[in-house]
C-alpha cells in the first residue's frame, strides 16, 4: 500500500517522531536519508512476514535488543507507533480507512511487544540477518 | 458496562490493578501503568460513564487543550499496546481473583471475576483449624481443649509444606474474598476421669467436600502438658501420613 522505494513517508515518519520526542533525536546518528531508506525497508520486511510470526518475532526481538542499547525507552514506542499511524494517515488520506488503521494498531502492539521482549533478553550472539 | 454489574468491591480491583502495576512488565512502562490507572479510576470512580480519548491525552500524554485525537492517535496507539500488555501480563500471572479486559472501541475497563480454584492457599496444603469443641461439662475441660488445639497448631506450622489457618484468620479472607482453605480439621474432646478422648476429622472443602481422614486417640491425664504433647504428635503423625507430607514438626509418626 506505499511504495517502499518512495521515502517520503519514511521522512515524514521521522519528522513526526521527531516533532513528538525531539529526545530521541540525538540517537539517529546515521544520514536521514540512509535512515529513511532503512525505515522502509524494515517496513516492507515486516509487511512481507507478517504470515510467518515465528522469523517475525525473532527479528523483532533482536531489533528491540539493539534499540535496547541505543538507549530506548519503553515509553518511547508510543511515539514511534504514533508517528507511524500518523505517516499512514499523511500519506494515504482517504485512503487509509478505520479499517486499515485497527489493523495497523494491532501490529504495532504485536511489533513493539515483541521489540520489548528482546529488550529484556539478553543480546544475541549474533543476529541472524 | 460490565463493570456496573461486577460484583467484585474496589478494593480487589486497586489491590489487583496494585499487583500488576509493581509487575516487571508494568514497572518500566510509566505511561502506560497511568493508562490503567486513570482509566480504572475512571471506571471505579463513575461506574456505566464513558472515558474519552481526550480526557486519557490530556491526563496521562501531555496533550494540550487543542489536541486532536483524529490526527494524533498517540490513545489509540497506547490502547492496543496495553491491551497486549495485559494479555502478556496474565499469561505470565495467571489471574487470581479477576482479570482486566479493556474491549477495542471503547477506554472502560471491564473488571472480569475469574471462576475456578481461585488462588494458591487452595492448591496448597492449607487447613482451616477451629478451636477444637469440648464436649465435657466440667469448665476446667475447656482449658484443657485449649490448650491441646494450640499444641496441635504449634506442631502442624511447624511443617513448611502446610498452611495453618485459625478461625479468625479464615473469618479475616473470607471478610475480602480471600482464598479459601483446601482442607477442616475438626476435632472433640471428651473427658471421663483422668481419660480422655478426642475425635478428629479431616475434611476436603475442595471438590468433592469427603472427610479426608477420621480417627478418635485416647490417653490417660497425668500430666496436663504432657498428655497435650503427646496427643498432638499422634494427630501431626497421622495428618502426615494422610496427606503424604513429611513430619517435621514432631518425632513420633504411626
Amino acid at each position: 500500500m506505499l511504495p517502499v522505494e518512495d521515502l517520503a513517508p519514511a521522512d515524514e515518519f521521522y519528522g513526526r517522531l521527531f516533532q513528538l520526542a525531539p529526545e530521541v533525536r540525538p540517537m539517529f546518528t546515521r544520514e536521514m536519508g540512509l535512515q529513511a531508506k532503512k525505515f522502509s525497508d524494515m517496513l516492507a520486511w515486516v509487511i512481507g512476514h507478517l504470515e510467518h510470526p515465528e522469523e517475525l518475532s525473532k527479528e523483532l526481538r533482536a531489533l528491540g535488543s539493539r534499540h535496547r542499547d541505543y538507549g530506548v525507552e519503553i515509553d518511547q514506542y508510543a511515539p514511534v507507533g504514533s508517528a507511524l499511524i500518523w505517516m499512514f494517515q499523511h500519506t494515504l488520506g482517504d485512503r487509509f480507512t478505520s479499517d486499515m488503521e485497527d489493523a495497523w494498531l494491532e501490529a504495532y502492539a504485536f511489533i513493539s511487544a515483541e521489540m520489548e521482549r528482546g529488550s529484556r533478553e539478553e543480546p544475541p550472539t549474533r543476529a541472524s540477518r | 458496562m460490565g463493570n456496573l454489574a461486577s460484583p467484585l468491591s474496589t478494593a480487589v480491583v486497586n489491590r489487583h490493578v496494585n499487583e500488576a502495576l509493581s509487575s516487571p512488565l508494568f514497572r518500566k512502562a510509566e505511561r502506560q501503568a497511568r493508562f490503567l490507572r486513570f482509566v480504572v479510576n475512571a471506571a471505579l470512580q463513575s461506574p456505566g460513564a464513558t472515558v474519552k480519548e481526550f480526557d486519557i491525552g490530556i491526563a496521562v500524554y501531555d496533550r494540550r487543550a487543542d489536541y486532536d485525537p483524529r490526527t494524533d492517535p498517540i490513545v489509540r496507539v497506547e490502547a492496543a499496546r496495553l491491551r497486549a500488555r495485559l494479555r502478556e501480563y496474565y499469561e505470565g500471572t495467571p489471574p487470581d481473583r479477576m482479570r482486566i479486559d479493556i474491549p477495542k472501541g471503547q477506554y472502560v475497563p471491564l473488571f472480569i471475576p475469574v471462576e475456578g480454584e481461585p488462588s494458591h492457599l487452595s492448591s496448597e496444603l492449607s487447613i482451616l483449624l477451629p478451636p477444637f469443641r469440648c464436649l465435657s461439662p466440667d469448665p476446667g475441660d475447656q482449658t484443657f481443649c485449649d490448650g491441646l488445639t494450640e499444641e496441635v497448631l504449634h506442631k502442624l506450622a511447624q511443617n513448611p509444606r502446610l498452611r495453618v489457618i485459625t478461625h479468625s484468620v479464615a473469618a479475616w479472607l473470607e471478610e475480602r474474598g480471600g482464598p479459601k482453605p483446601r482442607y477442616l480439621l475438626e476435632a472433640s474432646v471428651r473427658r471421663s476421669g483422668a481419660e480422655v478422648r478426642v475425635a478428629l476429622h479431616l475434611t476436603e472443602l475442595i471438590g468433592r467436600g469427603s472427610t479426608g481422614f477420621s480417627n478418635i486417640y485416647q490417653a490417660t491425664i497425668k500430666d496436663i502438658f504432657a498428655t497435650q504433647e503427646r496427643l498432638a504428635d499422634e494427630i501431626l503423625g497421622d495428618l502426615s501420613a494422610a496427606l503424604h507430607i513429611g513430619n517435621t514438626g514432631s518425632e513420633s509418626i504411626h
